[in-house]
């Protein structure tokens, strides 16, 4: 809240007002919004889904389980190249949707960057929602579904009458952890766009990092704070509804 | 996984659900191996095939398309031997990536179960205060502490030097959070019993606490290791003018780049350590996670 002159004057919130008026920043701030709402529904409807057809299976879905997980430790650094590959103006992606009668797409330069970086994201994060959402299915008791079964009702019904409420403390987990993750995106925008990247990936991770770069300390920490604010006020929110469980 | 092999009524179990189930996993994960696969098997392509072949890249001309490579016109360790004799640059950022991850590692070994054992196992005022303190820093990305950690950096005058990257990872709060869900299970029998056989504070930690929790630390572990192999925040601002002290991830870019013959093999050998520690501690993961109280 001071100027970034050696007196250090107190400027109160200028700084907020000044941080809060600039294009980038809002644009920033609206990008990192909007890619968190992409990713974490898609993380989440994609993880239980892919949860309870793991329960299904039992005991043979141990194979596909280690396989889901894996990405979540494969450094995504390393896999920037082939992405860039999949994605290339003449590369097989642009192929599947030319068999279709597709034009091709810029994927790499254009606005639909979006898509590589929320498909890399999800694919790396997809495995350890998942596995969460299992520990939670393994702990729901089956004579539930016995009954359920005795009384005539659906796979649908089953999931979404018992499953569904019984787990949802860990459903609201894994949303929260993924959304708040999805905020926080950089790593795959800037492996593949770099530190400027097309204006429909510039999060506010890009503005802080920039900005830093400049040597401009009032803008970042007064975004910093902003950013402070906005998790704290989402994830207070959500967090008093919970409460934290522990040795009493 | 003793649960799993108990045979019982699962729901969906029906002969059509399952085959549909099947079918789907198969196709998804064929779809997550891909990546990986394609990048395996690029790396042994000839230096000069590989080189070419990704010269076609940025091509914009609507007539041409860059064909699907799938076998070499003859296997080569090409790649390797350019990457880990001829060029010593590619070496010496992977052995940083590895300097970070085992020192950070070992360092969060020795202080992350402490901290857990204390937010779980104890009673004392402001603990949940603290542990939400824990859980906000977990949430928050890092550019937002990045620059109050800055100048604690510089005014130790630890900036440019490994200290800054190692340091601060060594108490990573998602892993706090993730051990201490896990020792919150133990029951608290389990402790009273320890104390009233004399064991003191110290050795029902050693000799109770952490036995239990073997499956989350080894998971902690290897999920840790998977932080630390993929660094890219960090690097860029706390080491901005000593290039080479960088680790091998945020380097990438500018080697596919540069050296795009010899890209595949690079990644190829930084996913190895990533996939073998994974065989590894995957039961853990499972195990850790499931037994804690994540849900």
């Amino acid at each position: 809240m001071t100027d970034g002159s050696v007196d250090n004057n107190f400027v109160g919130i200028q700084n907020y007002q000044k941080v809060w008026e600039n294009e980038v920043f809002r644009l920033g701030l609206r990008n990192s919004l909007e890619l968190s709402l992409i990713c974490a529904p898609l993380i989440f409807v994609l993880s239980f889904v892919l949860a309870l057809m793991l329960r299904s299976l039992g005991r043979a879905s141990l194979p596909f389980r280690n396989i889901l997980l894996m990405p979540y430790l494969v450094p995504t650094a390393a896999l920037l190249i082939v992405w860039m590959l999949i994605f290339d103006y003449g590369g097989p992606i642009n192929r599947i949707l030319a068999l279709f009668g597709v034009d091709r797409v810029l994927w790499l330069e254009s606005e639909y960057l979006r898509v590589p970086v929320v498909l890399l994201y999800v694919w790396k994060n997809v495995g350890f929602s998942i596995v969460i959402f299992s520990a939670a299915l393994e702990s729901v008791p089956d004579e539930l579904y016995e009954f359920a079964r005795l009384e005539g009702a659906s796979a649908y019904k089953m999931a979404t009458k018992i499953t569904l409420p019984l787990i949802l403390p860990t459903a609201f987990l894994v949303f929260v952890l993924a959304w708040v993750n999805a905020f926080k995106i950089f790593k795959e925008v800037y492996f593949i766009g770099g530190a400027y990247p097309n204006e429909s990936v510039y999060t506010l991770q890009h503005f802080m990092n920039n900005k830093f770069s400049k040597l401009d300390y009032q803008d970042v920490t007064t975004a910093a704070y902003s950013f402070a604010v906005i998790v704290l006020v989402l994830f207070g929110v959500l967090y008093a509804q919970k409460g934290v469980r522990g040795h009493d | 996984m003793t649960e799993l092999s108990k045979a019982r009524y699962r729901p969906g179990s029906s002969r059509f659900l399952r085959f549909l189930s099947y079918l789907l996993l198969i196709i998804t994960s064929v779809l997550i191996l891909l990546p990986i696969v394609i990048t395996f098997l690029y790396s042994f392509f000839p230096v000069k095939e590989m080189t070419g072949y990704l010269k076609l890249r940025n091509n914009y001309s609507n007539e041409q398309w860059m064909d699907i490579l799938l076998s070499p016109s003859i296997v080569s360790l090409r790649q390797y031997y350019s990457l880990m004799i001829e060029k010593p640059i590619y070496l010496k950022l992977f052995v940083n990536s590895a300097i970070y991850t085992v020192s950070v590692i070992i360092g969060q070994a020795l202080i992350i179960p402490a901290l857990a054992y204390s937010l779980s196992c104890f009673r004392f005022r402001g603990r949940d205060t603290l542990f939400f303190g824990v859980l906000m820093l977990m949430l928050l990305p890092f550019q937002v502490t990045m620059a109050p950690s800055v100048l604690i950096m510089r005014t130790l005058g630890l900036m440019d030097t490994i200290w800054a990257i190692i340091l601060p990872m060594l108490v990573s709060p998602f892993y706090v959070f993730l051990v201490r869900q896990y020792m919150v299970t133990i029951p608290r029998d389990m402790l009273e019993a320890g104390l009233m056989d004399g064991a003191g504070t110290v050795r029902t930690f050693f000799h109770i606490v952490l036995p239990i929790s073997k499956p989350i630390l080894g998971a902690a572990c290897a999920l840790s290791f998977a932080d630390t192999w993929n660094l890219v925040e960090q690097p860029l601002i706390y080491l901005s003018n000593s290039r080479d002290l960088m680790p091998l991830s945020v380097m990438f870019n500018a080697l596919s780049t540069e050296e795009a013959g010899v890209a595949f093999a690079g990644a190829a050998l930084y996913i190895l350590p990533a996939l073998l520690l994974y065989t590894y501690f995957q039961e853990d993961i499972l195990l850790g996670i499931q037994l804690s109280d994540m849900k």
